[in-house]
């Protein structure tokens, strides 16, 4: 009995987990607490079978290990694009946007649809917090949507799955973590996400269109009198011609001395000109353009130029992600600023929440780091890899079998709970099969974001029901009344959703070529995150040489990895988990922005903090 | 109880105090790294310890907030069993946890965490990076946020201990997470 136990101790403590999370204590301690649990019957069954590679002295490791999560560079985006998300609510970019939005495309049938899906993908692209943009749909688009006679499934359903597109849309938190955990660069996986992301909203407006004809009545056009600010759509098509005259006019100028800088530099010439020129002609009342034009105007642009300064610079390779979080940040203190919404209690409030999500989060991630102590102790990673690589059908068979395991864990675990936990023990076995895990995440983030959707438990849905309306209420513009939006009709408005993302990751998969374009943007980052690191690196003096200076105590290199996670702990670096080699610290960094395909110099770093089965 | 319950109110107003102080470090993790950035690009300069310094604040303000955190109910569960069960098992829950899941870890990371950052000041580790910043105070930022979380399941435990008993209101009720999504519920079929 007892050697079966130390035999199969792998799966027993991964299902002891499951037992340990659901009871309900907070997902960090339950980690811990299991992790340490199995390691003390570990080191008791040690003796009884080979795979079992635990001793008390391995404990020495945990300090190091909270060191590398608190000494991670990448982990930092995460507070500063919350920050950003919140500050950005609280600008009411959102409102402005879904009011302009909604007047131009209204007239057209399901246009309120299509506003909501667009203003979506465009606060997704500003900022990674699915809360805010379901509140503020709901609040904003959903009562002119039932005041119209929308199809409240169809109402709920796209306002719910437009929210979530803000964890597939670069900067997106969920890509932040899938990078770090998967050893691969944030900046990589942006660039591999983009096109998957702007592919699923075109598939979500695809079904806009599909079900306006075939079900005319469930998204009725809105009526003349509800365009409050007009007609005039012609106006701005003279506006947006005239912009991009002078955005290529400014490209031509500017071509001989800027090179390839000149396409990005001119169109912002364009974008910058047309808003002065809107903000010129309202201000002074000058009315040249109609007040539709004039608003679209003025209310897009600020998003736009957002939405440069953080992934433009991130692009470009000016900024890391980190920092273009951080930027992103201060241009939305800048923005809601200048909408004079900036006050003490706004920027007290947002700080206060981001601490909080800040806390939890790097505290479930220093819980993984107790049970992976363990769970890599036990060989555990070998149990899973065995498990998954066993799968029939190869890479194929393992991405199916993979997502359907995420798709179903979806339904009760969050993707904070998924990516610390599930994600490390899924990468060894895709990296085995040689798929490439840029791609993998972006399809895990797909797969995740379903989690979002998920009926009963999505907390999109749970959002849009906070601010849907419960009771029957009185329109106060048109008198009647109206009914409230039932559960069950979020519910079952979501469904279409779930299944158009189910049919993305099947796309996906099918065309990897929309993420491996990154291997060609990839370097544009590369270079800049190098300059940055370098300089710890040399005097480190460590840095090539780690392996030989580390090799009597073991080289705990990977312990440091703040990365790496779990991944790094292999049995043969158990020997030396001194704190002494904390000084090789650096080290750890470079790696989480080594890019698969990068330059010579960081390549011998990543041998260090990747574990071997990794590479 | 009394006495204790005091003591528990002392910790409590130390953390609130420390983990509503901390979220500023954000926003001057913010600034410096939206500095860092900047200055980079236009004065092509970049210094090591301004890089470590986001983290070091980073650090500090999830690290001291945590305890706080823990006594606002915040860390987040998984609560698709444990939201149907009754407050009073759901007490009992959490005070197990307190005990034998939270305390443990706590106590035993702090065992090790001693030796480590003395170590580090004893040796006045330094980073290694070329003009880095010296170690041993973002070390010891791991240990004083330990430190704090374990005053903090102290104080936890003597608050539920007095609610179980009857001498103290619930200051956190639970608030569903994962719940079904609205009261109306039981009167419609899930779908």
């Amino acid at each position: 009995m007892i050697e079966f136990i130390a035999e199969n101790l792998a799966p027993i403590m991964f299902a002891s987990l499951i037992v340990f999370l659901l009871l309900g204590y907070p997902v960090a301690f339950s980690l811990a607490a299991n992790g340490l649990l199995f390691f003390i019957i570990g080191v008791e069954l040690a003796p009884l079978s080979d795979s079992i590679n635990l001793s008390w002295p391995l404990l020495n490791a945990l300090p190091d290990r909270f060191w590398g999560v608190m000494s991670n560079d990448t982990l930092l985006a995460i507070p500063f694009f919350t920050f950003m998300g919140i500050v950005l609510e609280k600008s009411g970019m959102a409102e402005d946007l879904l009011d302009t939005i909604g007047q131009l495309f209204g007239p057209i049938r399901g246009g309120l649809a299509y506003a909501v899906i667009f203003v979506g993908a465009l606060l997704a692209a500003t900022t990674g917090v699915v809360a805010a943009s379901v509140i503020a749909m709901g609040l904003i688009s959903l009562p002119i949507m039932l005041r119209y006679g929308y199809d409240r499934r169809v109402a709920s359903g796209v306002i719910a799955a437009s929210g979530t597109l803000a964890q597939i849309i670069p900067p997106s938190l969920v890509l932040i973590v899938l990078a770090d955990q998967l050893g691969r660069s944030v900046g990589d996986m942006y660039a591999g996400a983009l096109i998957p992301g702007l592919v699923l909203t075109g598939l979500y407006m695809g079904y806009i269109l599909l079900m306006s004809f075939l079900r005319r009545d469930s998204m009725p056009a809105l009526p003349l009198e509800a365009r409050t600010l007009g007609s005039g759509v012609t106006s701005l098509a003279v506006a947006l011609v005239v912009a991009a005259a002078f955005a290529y006019g400014a490209h031509v100028y500017l071509y001989p001395t800027h090179g390839a800088n000149a396409d990005i530099l001119g169109a912002t010439a364009g974008v910058a000109f047309i808003y002065v020129v809107a903000l010129i002609d309202k201000n002074f009342k000058i009315n040249a353009m109609s007040r539709l034009a004039q608003q679209v105007i003025i209310v897009l642009i600020p998003p736009l130029a957002l939405i440069f300064l953080v992934l433009g610079t991130i692009f470009l390779g000016i900024a890391t992600p980190t920092e273009g979080g951080a930027m992103g940040a201060v241009g939305a203190l800048i923005m809601a600023a200048a909408k004079g919404r900036l006050n003490m209690e706004v920027v007290r409030g947002a700080l206060t929440a981001t601490t909080r999500l800040s806390a939890f989060v790097l505290f479930i991630l220093i819980g993984a780091r107790v049970f992976s102590l363990t769970f890599y102790g036990v060989n555990g990673h070998i149990w899973v890899e065995h498990l998954l690589t066993a799968m029939p059908g190869g890479e194929t068979g393992f991405l199916i079998a993979v997502n359907l395991l995420v798709f179903f864990l979806a339904f009760f675990l969050d993707f904070f709970e998924l990516a610390f936990i599930i994600v490390p023990l899924l990468a060894p076995a895709a990296d085995k099969l040689g798929i490439d895990l840029i791609w993998f995440g972006v399809l895990l983030g797909i797969n995740m974001q379903t989690s979002f959707m998920h009926p009963p438990f999505g907390f999109a849905l749970f959002y849009l029901r906070s601010v849907a309306a419960k009771v029957p209420y009185l329109d106060k513009i048109t008198g009647k009344n109206i009914q409230p939006v039932t559960t069950a009709q979020i519910y079952w408005g979501a469904v279409p959703f779930v299944c158009i993302q189910i049919l993305m990751v099947g796309l996906t998969i099918m065309f990897p070529q929309m993420v491996m374009h990154y291997k060609g943007t990839g370097t544009a980052v590369d270079p800049n995150t190098i300059k940055i690191e370098v300089p710890g690196f040399g005097a480190g003096g460590g840095g090539l040489g780690l392996p030989a200076d580390g090799g009597g105590l073991g080289l705990p290199g990977g312990l440091q990895l703040p990365g790496g996670s779990p991944l790094d702990q292999k049995p043969a670096d158990q020997g030396g988990a001194q704190p002494q080699t904390a000084p090789s610290n650096d080290l750890s960094q470079p790696p989480s922005f080594g890019s698969p395909g990068a330059q010579p110099q960081t390549a011998p770093s990543n041998d260090l903090s990747q574990p071997p089965s990794f590479k | 109880m009394r006495a204790l319950l005091g003591f528990s109110r002392l910790i409590d107003t130390i953390t609130e105090f420390i983990g509503k102080s901390v979220s500023w470090f954000i926003l001057a993790a913010v600034l410096v790294s939206a500095g860092n950035a900047v200055i980079r690009k236009i004065f092509n300069m970049s210094s090591n310890a301004w890089l470590e310094a986001q983290w070091y604040l980073f650090g500090a303000a999830f690290m001291f907030a945590a305890a706080y955190t823990l006594s606002q109910n915040e860390h987040i569960r998984i609560d698709v069993v444990y939201g149907q069960f009754s407050r009073r098992v759901q007490h009992w829950i959490d005070l197990f946890g307190h005990v034998f899941f939270l305390m443990p870890f706590v106590l035993l990371v702090l065992y090790y965490l001693f030796p480590y950052v003395k170590m580090s000041f004893v040796s006045g580790e330094v980073s290694s990076s070329a003009g880095g910043l010296i170690i041993w105070p973002a070390k010891a930022i791991l240990l004083f946020g330990f430190l704090l979380l374990a005053f903090q399941g102290v104080s936890e435990i003597i608050k539920k201990i007095a609610i179980m008993t009857g001498n103290m209101e619930d200051p956190t009720p639970y608030v569903p997470t994962h719940a079904p999504l609205d009261d109306a519920l039981s009167t419609e079929p899930r779908p």
